[in-house]
């Protein structure tokens, strides 16, 4: 070949595997690269061990043997993943049904303004936001009602990227983050004028406890809606493929354990709200949550390889390649749980705080 | 940390009955410029608890605004300026909120408050 045959073909090969790395890869062009992966708070030397750690907590069955130490296990998972899921997945950390014709990032913000109208989220009013992670729904939910959104985040990591991603938005002034425990949750009684969670109190031991702190720091006559993680009544514990499913769930997304669909009405009428209204929006006429997922064998190939190479450099942590791979199989147990129906990750409930209690 | 949620934050320690304001102890104080709402602002002027504001604002090293404050006063220009300064553009960068009660420090790092908790105090 010619020399100028020669470049042009390098050229040609040096574009593809730009295209198929840097374009195809990333979730947003301006978002996370992936020579930024960390640990998160945990120093890249520890990352290996911070990861069998997690995984070997939430090998034992069901019962988490200590209720105490599933916060500090959840806050490890989100130092571990907080990264990949910046790069790989986007700012907003959770599912929304799928909308032909309208892209990934349309439709989660489609989602999330659904939280806010729902709640009555207005201009001059304070809404908290439970499990705030990297702060995606909260810039989505500010921008579309003009509320001022405070959110709560148990990992500091996180904290600070969300901080990092208020200052460039538009709706910066609109916004805060508080680094603390929703399970006691450092705000004064009757506060907030309203409040959501999406896809977070799944992390809570108990509901009941992450319930009756957004009561008691709710307004009364305030509105609360979550979009809950639940099996659904298509689950049958006696048989051994829903329960692998589930457990592969709660096993690679940080859950003590995963709720029925009846538990959450219950749990919120316990602690003393009214419920308004409940409705898994995973259920046709919705589309496919999970066909997000199916990044495919040769997505998982060119992200482990990316991340190999740069693990070898030094640049992304040792373990990382675990974390992403503990990922993709849970990717695989998500898809499962949404393709027979037995999991939904968007039981929506909306309640109200009683007017006089 | 803007002076707008450092109003709504409070001590959950154990044990303390009323943790609320938390003093500010200010090592840095940064100020951002926002666009002046007013709706906004009489909106929260319902919702502030006005003597703790006025506090943390002269802790943040703010001295402009009044002790006391009635909703005739946000018809004044120079009143709405202020309090608009006060609540949305002074930011605690680095420092940290105590508790009334125990005098346990919450640190404030990179402009956000950590109020996580020790085992014992949960």
């Amino acid at each position: 070949m010619d020399s100028l045959s020669l470049l042009w073909t390098a050229a040609i090969l040096a574009a593809g595997l730009y295209w198929f790395f840097c374009v195809l890869g990333p979730a947003e062009q301006k978002g996370k690269s992936a020579t930024a992966i960390s640990g998160g708070s945990i120093s890249a030397e520890k990352v290996q061990d911070k990861y069998k750690q997690y995984w070997s907590f939430f090998l034992r069955p069901k019962e988490i043997e200590t209720a105490e130490k599933v916060p500090d296990f959840v806050d490890t998972f989100y130092n571990l993943v907080t990264d990949i899921y910046e790069w790989g997945w986007g700012q907003s950390f959770h599912f929304s049904p799928s909308i032909p014709g309208k892209s990934h990032r349309e439709a989660t913000r489609i989602h999330e303004e659904m939280a806010a109208d729902l709640i009555e989220a207005r201009p001059g009013q304070r809404i908290l936001d439970v499990g705030c992670g990297v702060g995606g729904p909260m810039r989505a939910i500010a921008a579309h009602s003009g509320a001022n959104v405070v959110g709560i985040t148990i990992n500091e990591y996180q904290v600070q990227r969300a901080r990092l991603h208020n200052k460039k938005a538009r709706v910066e002034s609109l916004c805060e983050v508080v680094c603390g425990n929703f399970l006691h949750m450092p705000f004064p009684d009757d506060s907030f004028d309203g409040a959501y969670s999406i896809e977070a109190t799944c992390h809570a031991p108990k509901l009941d406890e992450v319930y009756a702190q957004v009561f008691r720091v709710l307004k009364p006559g305030a509105l609360y809606v979550s979009y809950e993680w639940v099996t659904t009544d298509k689950f049958r514990g006696e048989e051994a493929g829903h329960v692998e499913t589930i457990e592969g769930i709660e096993r690679g997304d940080a859950l003590p354990g995963l709720r029925s669909y009846a538990d959450i009405a219950e749990t919120a009428r316990r602690v003393g709200f009214q419920v308004l209204k409940e409705l898994d929006l995973a259920l046709p006429p919705s589309h496919p949550w999970w066909t997000r997922l199916k990044m495919g064998r040769i997505g998982y190939w060119r992200n482990h390889l990316l991340i190999s190479v740069l693990s070898a450099l030094g640049i992304a942590p040792k373990g990382t390649l675990h974390v992403h791979h503990m990922l993709f199989q849970t990717a695989d147990h998500l898809t499962r749980g949404g393709h027979t129906g037995i999991f939904s990750p968007m039981h929506m409930i909306l309640c109200r705080k009683p007017i006089s209690t | 940390m803007r002076l707008l949620t450092h109003n709504m934050l409070s001590s959950n320690i154990k044990g303390v009955v009323n943790g609320f304001p938390l003093r500010i102890e200010a090592e840095k104080v940064v100020e951002k410029t926002v666009e002046m709402n007013g709706d906004f602002l009489k909106k929260m002027f319902e919702k502030v608890d006005w003597k703790a504001f006025v506090d943390a604002s002269r802790a943040m090293g703010y001295n402009e605004l009044p002790e006391e404050a009635d909703p005739s006063m946000l018809d004044s220009d120079e009143f709405l300026n202020n309090f608009h300064h006060a609540l949305l553009e002074l930011h605690l960068e680095e420092g940290a909120l105590v508790c009334p009660e125990t005098g346990r420090r919450f640190p404030v790092t990179k402009g956000i408050p950590n109020m996580l908790l020790h085992e014992d105090e949960v």
